[in-house]
């Protein structure tokens, strides 16, 4: 037998073995689920030094003598003095660095992100020129309704989220209407996001299931199927 | 839990035990993979705009795909990466393959890339590149943005990018003529288009699981996003529009037939609870 015999069965006793758990709970199912968390754990570890760490940290301080490099590894392990009462300042200051970095790092990401989105929300109830221009190919009457159902959708949706209005008198039993209403398109929009989520499951056993019937199983099916699979 | 008696058909339609519906789907998957009755497979517009923004990818300029998946959603983002590497050599465009997490997308989407590069005839270090796995997201995409060689380093098999034929002439960000992002992690995308789409204007598109695609559409409607692959149903259109049909066009077929089985069995259970319902009015009464 072959690695890559060896390797096929090993992946397929591994794929059979954790969908055991199906049945029921079981310590095959529980193995193999560790021997794949400690496997991902590993390969990290190994990927991080081969493709960050050895480049771009290892060999500049060894080979090419860029002795400065040892203090990152210094910085890194001042994180450990969260567990002493006394120093735990020295692991403040790194986390503090830390935070201060990924929120300029938000705060820059923020307006280029969501401010595109805020301008295409305002859509023109009336489609102009320059409205059928960015959806080339469509018609009129298509993009009316798009942006019409668009609208809609966008008002009843924030009303929904607008709690600071009791739902009494004229308008406020206008506003828990439009309310209601968003909440139903709120619910046919989590409804379609769970029917991605079922196709992306099944996805995933599509692909397990193609790789014992196909890659494992494939050669004694080839003449059960009656052509090549 | 405590188990209900079952004193109508009906009301034993609603706790069909779930090995049944498990060995159920199991027999429809395998039944379409070994005798499949094939459905057509019509690109949707998301997909379409993805293959026309690979097409309008200046040749001068490198496509970055990133490829920040792992084995957990390898049946789509496989395919995906696939259908888009498939279509870059198509097209004849250089592309260079990253990954920023997890990092096991290297490698996996590197020998995609290897075994599709023989069908081709096309050359590591010339016509593609693997920039290999580069930890830190944002930081590793705002040193990008200034400076893409002394940001990458070496490649995936080690050797200074610098080397590489394909880097003659790349400097900067602005040497990028089209980003596709392949994951199955949500926040990968915020943070190329916050600091490389919308800052550099630099075309962006991308494939997701079919989890996580819903909340990125309107990204494709407010034009920050060029096209968008969902799922393997995303994978399977692109596979038609480079006319090559793959792994994800026959998941698709299988797929159709396992949504048929599963609606039967949603609608099935749910006129099962209406009719017990009405059964058991009609007993109070």
């Amino acid at each position: 037998m072959n690695a890559e015999v060896t390797i096929l069965w090993a992946a397929a006793i591994a794929t059979l073995g954790i969908y055991s758990i199906l049945y029921r709970e079981n310590p095959v199912s529980r193995l193999l689920e560790h021997i794949f968390v400690g496997l991902s754990a590993g390969y990290l570890v190994f990927t991080t030094w081969t493709q960050n760490l050895e480049g771009k940290w290892w060999n500049p301080m060894i080979h090419d003598r860029h002795w400065y490099w040892i203090f990152a590894p210094i910085v890194g392990i001042l994180f450990y003095f969260i567990y002493s009462r006394r120093l735990v300042w020295l692991a403040r200051l790194v986390m503090g660095l830390f935070f201060g970095t990924a929120a300029g790092t938000f705060f820059r990401e923020f307006f280029p992100l969501y401010s595109p989105q805020i301008y295409a929300s305002f859509k023109p109830l009336r489609p102009d020129g320059a409205a059928l221009m960015a959806n080339p190919g469509a018609a009129w009457s298509d993009v009316l309704l798009h942006n019409w159902i668009f609208v809609i959708i966008l008002l009843t949706v924030m009303s929904y989220f607008f709690f600071s209005i009791p739902h009494e008198g004229k308008f406020g039993r206008n506003l828990g209407r439009s309310s209601l209403l968003g909440r139903w398109f709120l619910m046919i929009a989590f409804g379609a996001m769970f029917g991605n989520t079922v196709m992306a499951r099944i996805s995933l056993f599509i692909g397990r299931m193609q790789f014992l019937l196909k890659d494992w199983l494939g050669h004694y099916l080839t003449w059960f199927a009656g052509r090549g699979f | 839990m405590e188990k209900r008696e079952a004193d109508s058909f009906w009301q034993r339609m609603q706790q069909i035990p779930r090995y049944y519906i498990y060995l159920l789907l199991a027999g429809v998957v395998v039944w379409q993979l070994l005798w499949p009755i094939r459905l057509p497979i019509v690109p949707s517009s998301a997909s379409q705009g993805l293959y026309d923004a690979i097409r309008a990818a200046p040749d001068d300029k490198l496509i970055v795909i990133s490829t920040d998946w792992d084995a957990s959603t390898q049946a789509e983002t496989g395919p995906q990466t696939q259908a888009v590497i498939n279509a870059c050599f198509q097209l004849k465009k250089r592309f260079v393959i990253m990954n920023m997490q997890p990092p096991m997308g290297v490698k996996l989407s590197n020998d995609i890339a290897t075994e599709l590069a023989k069908l081709y005839g096309a050359r590591y270090g010339i016509d593609w590149a693997n920039w290999g796995y580069k930890y830190g997201y944002g930081n590793v995409l705002m040193a990008m943005a200034k400076d893409i060689p002394k940001t990458i380093g070496d490649d995936y098999y080690g050797k200074p990018v610098t080397t590489l034929p394909l880097m003659k002439g790349v400097k900067n960000i602005k040497s990028v003529g089209l980003v596709i992002e392949i994951t199955g992690l949500s926040a990968m995308t915020e943070t190329w288009i916050g600091l490389i789409q919308g800052p550099y204007q630099i075309p962006f598109g991308a494939a997701y699981t079919a989890v996580m695609a819903p909340i990125y559409y309107p990204y494709l409607d407010s034009g920050q996003m060029k096209g968008l692959l969902v799922g393997a149903k995303g994978a399977a259109e692109m596979e038609a529009l480079v006319n090559r049909p793959g792994s994800a066009t026959t998941i698709m077929n299988v797929q159709s037939w396992a949504h048929v089985l599963i609606i039967a069995l949603i609608v099935i259970g749910n006129i099962g609870y209406l009719l017990a319902r009405s059964q058991t009015r009609g007993r109070e009464r």
